[in-house]
Formats: C-alpha cells, structure tokens, sequence
C-alpha cells in the first residue's frame, strides 16, 4: 500500500457556463449565468421554459452525421458514431483536460491511468432507437444503439478511444456519482492501485433527460431565466435542468510535478453515507448528508471551523435545499461556524450527475484562482437559513480549505475536502 | 423502386443530414431515374462517409475488385453501419448471412443491385 498526496492536475469543461476553463472561471467571478429560454419540445407549451444550454455545439440533428461542434476539435467518425449527444461533450472536455493535464497517449495506456464516468445514459438516442425498433416490427436495430445510449455510454467510448487500461468503471447513484468518482479515485490513488485517474461526468439536455423530473414536481416552472434556479431563496420552486460534460484528473501530486501539469487543489478526504429514507426525497433532517460531512471531515483531518468555503448541492427545489441547510446547520452553526456557503447551480442550472465533478471542479478553480463564488439570484433568503453564511456577490477571498457535497435519489449523500495546494 | 421520390425527399432530410450533398443529390435522382449507377453512389457515398480513414480515392472511382477490410480499412461495425442506413434509406430488408458474403465494392453494388433492382448481376 502507498499513501500519497492526491492532487487535481487538469480539468475540462463544457458547461453552460463556458467551454473552457478561463470562460467558466470568468463566469464564476462575475456570476454571469448560462441559463436561458429553452424549448424542450417544439410545439407544445410546457410549463417548464429554461435550462443551462451548451453554447457552441449543435446536437439536435438524430443522427451524429448531423452534429456540429466548435473548431479545434477533430473528431474521428469511429468515435462519433458510438457517442451519445453528451458524448461529444465528453470527448471535447477530454480533450482539454489531456492537453491540460499535459498528458500523452503513453501515459494514458501506461496502465496506472484508470477512468470513473458517469451519466444517465441518453434517454434520448434510447427512445429514438426503441421507437425504431417498435415501429419496424424489429427489423431496424441502429448497429450502435445500444452503447450509445446506456449508462456506462461515456466509460464504453472515452476509454475504448484513449487506449485507457487502467480502473474503468460507470456510476449510478444520480446526482452524487461523480463526487463519488471522486471519492473513489481518490482512493485508487493512495491505495496505490492508480497514479491517476480522470473522472468524466455528462448529461444530455433534452427533454428525454431532464423535463421527465417534472413528473414529481422538481423543475422550476419560473420563465425567467434569471431567476429560475436560486438556491436557498424563499421562493425557490424546483430546479432548473442542464447538460454538457466536465473532466477532471486526480493524482499523484509526485507524479503531476514529474510531469510539469498544473496543480489546481490537493484532495484531502472524502466521505459519503446514505439517508436510508425515501427514493426520491433527501432526509428532511439532511442526516444522510450531514454524516458525509462529517466522515469527509474527519477523513481529510480538518475541523468544521477551518473550512473557509462550502460549495453546496443546492438545487434550488423547496425540499433539497431545507435538507442540506438542515446538515449545514448540524455540522457547522452548531459548533459557531459560518463558512461562505454558496450554490454555483444558479448559474449553471442543475448538472444531474455531472454536477459533482463539475462543481468540484469550481471549487478547484476558486483554491487555484483565490475567490469563492457567491449566490447568483438569491434575493430573500429563506428564513430557514438562519445561520449560514450566503453570500450574494463574489468573495474576493482565498480559501483554503473547501468542502464539497452532492445529494442524490435513494438518498446517496458524497463529500470532498479539498485544499489549496502547498508545497 | 422502393421508394418514391416524395418519400426520398424527406428521408434524404432526416437520415443524409451531415452527409457530404453528392450523396443525397444521388439518392434523389436514384428516386427519380432508377437507374443503377445513382443507386451505386448512394451506397459508396455513405460507406466513404463512415469509413475511419478517407479512401486514396472516391470509391465509385476504385476498382470493384478493392477490397473492403483489406484495403479500405472497414471494420465490421463500419459494415454495419453502411448497411443499416442503406436499408433504412431503400426501405429493404438484407438477410444477415448475405451480409456476409460481401467482401469488396463490387459485392456492396451487387448487393444493393440484386434488392432493389432485381439484377442478377452487378452493373459497373
């Protein structure tokens, strides 16, 4: 067994917040939102109008033949035609994170270079193809129906092509499964099993994928883009769904160094444990979560008074957001701690289980960079709040130690502890 | 005919979307005329589309003894693929073990031929 420093070497974004690192950060520090009109399907009038839409790339056409993406990425056909729309995504943060991370096609065949992804698959490209095969009595099956389509989609086509032979493995535990990536990445490092890792989370945007959460009444039905998705506010009605895909690499910290890649947080710890309560519903006491906190905590060796930000799951839904501010209150006012707490879903809208890479990755970028975002569109907040620190505006802050926590259906509850990198 | 040159308008939009103009152009007159070498570049057209690596050549300029997995590169998958849009696109129905068989250019035109215009042999 080797213990190591795990650190976070590369990221790769494509977000509605920007397609690349310097355009999120941007959008970070200045809370500029990637939310906008959005029609799920043309023709109807849902009551759902908004989400944080991909800018840059073209996915509605059926078929791949049809997509379009931005200059600067080459795409060989033999990829695409097994991609999901989120695939493509995928494909492009991974090919940032690479150049990022400065790795070469060796490294990512030397065998001690693993992948943990995770999306819902596409419900997408899934109706579309069973659709196919229904109205043909079972004659046209699409040769890549199945791999383009399933969970585990974005593991299937990122490590066939990148030659990776290392950990490859899918998560499925929703909107917690890319923090638990994390988590067990992490693990792989300082157990000595991997050097490094990259964790892959993407979603597709459609209404296949993220208006079907209507059902139970978990979408903001606000019209304005604006104000649609605020996290912690009183008049929060649900979430506000997006897409895209964000890569991220945990390793080594000797072997990052060895390799010249950027260092943007070190990965101190990490915890997760479960409500045990409801499918759909997080505990309403947030216990599930708050003992993620505190296993998190305690693995990474730091007390909830030394936490200097926490990048909450808050999805903007009545019943999530009073959970976790339940937790928040049961890990840190109880003990007089007021950390900066914010919710970067206002601005992205809500990532499914993209969110926690993506949103670790923030936290990464706010260790590197020296600020901590604040709560876009929070105007009232909820009185239930009392206690918690909510910034409303950027804090032109640098934090040292970070916390990271996703919630997820069946009540799977995962935290990071991240710290600003030193020497 | 399989299909109608009304049908082939609006499954050139749906399923040619991306493809190279050339191809649905092809597939568009092939509605119209019938004739086999539109027929041919519809189904060559769309194999050069998939194919992983760009042939030295167009293929309906190769010869038709060049082979499909030797020289062109075409994995199975490619194979697959080429089929099952072509079917799609004719509103045919290929048997699995005639798929098969084919093995060079020549053999793809022959395929598509014999189902949709009754030859018996191939018409370069």
């Amino acid at each position: 067994m080797r213990t190591a420093r795990v650190v976070v070497s590369g990221t790769g974004f494509v977000t509605s917040i920007g397609n690349d690192r310097a355009a999120v950060s941007r959008s970070l520090r200045e809370l500029r939102p990637g939310i906008e009109r959005f029609d799920f399907l043309p023709g109807t009038e849902l009551p759902v109008k908004v989400a944080g839409t991909i800018k840059g790339f073209d996915t509605t056409a059926p078929q791949w033949a049809g997509w379009r993406w931005p200059a600067g990425y080459t795409i060989p056909k033999d990829v695409l035609r097994g991609l999901p729309p989120h695939g493509l995504h995928a494909f492009c943060a991974m090919e940032q994170v690479i150049a990022d991370g400065r790795l070469t096609a060796t490294v990512l065949a030397d065998g001690e270079t693993g992948l943990f992804c995770s999306s819902a698959g596409s419900p997408r490209l899934m109706r579309q193809y069973l659709n196919q095969i229904h109205d043909s009595r079972g004659e046209r099956i699409a040769p890549m129906s199945v791999v383009s389509s399933i969970a585990g989609t974005l593991n299937f086509n990122l490590a066939a092509h990148y030659g990776i032979r290392g950990a490859v493995a899918g998560f499925a535990s929703a909107c917690a499964s890319t923090t638990q990536a994390l988590g067990y990445a992490f693990d792989e490092i300082t157990l000595g099993r991997q050097r490094r890792v990259l964790v892959v989370g993407g979603e597709d945007l459609s209404w296949e994928s993220i208006y079907t959460f209507h059902g139970m009444r978990a979408l903001s039905r606000n019209p304005d883009p604006a104000r649609a998705s605020r996290p912690f506010d009183r008049d929060r009605d649900g979430f506000v769904g997006t897409g895209g895909a964000v890569a991220l690499m945990l390793e080594d910290a000797g072997a990052a160094q060895a390799r010249g890649a950027p260092i943007y947080a070190e990965v101190l710890g990490w915890g997760q444990a479960s409500d045990g309560s409801s499918v759909a519903i997080t505990h309403p006491e947030g216990q599930g979560l708050a003992r993620a906190m505190r296993q998190a905590l305690d693995s990474a060796g730091v007390t909830p008074g030394e936490i200097d930000y926490v990048n909450a799951h808050a999805t903007s839904t009545p019943t999530g957001d009073l959970s976790e501010t339940r937790a928040l209150q049961a890990i840190f006012t109880a003990v007089g701690a007021r950390p900066p707490v914010s919710s970067t879903k206002a601005l992205t809208g809500h990532g499914l289980s993209m969110a926690g890479v993506m949103e670790t990755a923030f936290c990464a970028l706010s260790l590197a960079e020296g600020f901590i975002p604040g709560n876009a569109n929070l105007e009232n907040p909820d009185p239930a709040c009392e206690g918690l620190n909510l910034p409303r505006t950027t804090v032109s802050q640098a934090p040292r130690l970070v916390l990271k926590n996703s919630s997820g259906f069946g009540g799977s509850n995962a935290c990071l502890v991240l710290r600003r990198w030193e020497i | 005919m399989t299909i109608t040159p009304a049908e082939a308008q609006l499954s050139a939009s749906e399923k040619l979307n991306g493809f190279p103009p050339a191809v649905a152009e092809s597939y568009l007159a092939f509605a119209e005329s019938g004739e086999a070498t539109r027929l041919d570049h519809v189904v060559l057209g769309v194999l050069q589309f998939y194919l992983a690596q760009p042939p030295p050549q167009p293929l309906v300029e190769l010869p038709g003894t060049t082979r499909l997995v030797e020289d062109l590169g075409c994995d199975s998958l490619t194979m697959v693929d080429t089929l099952f849009l072509a079917e799609s696109l004719f509103n045919i129905r290929l048997a699995d073990d005639e798929m098969a068989r084919v093995s060079t250019l020549d053999d793809l035109r022959g395929h598509f031929q014999r189902h949709i215009l009754g030859h018996a042999e191939v018409t370069a």
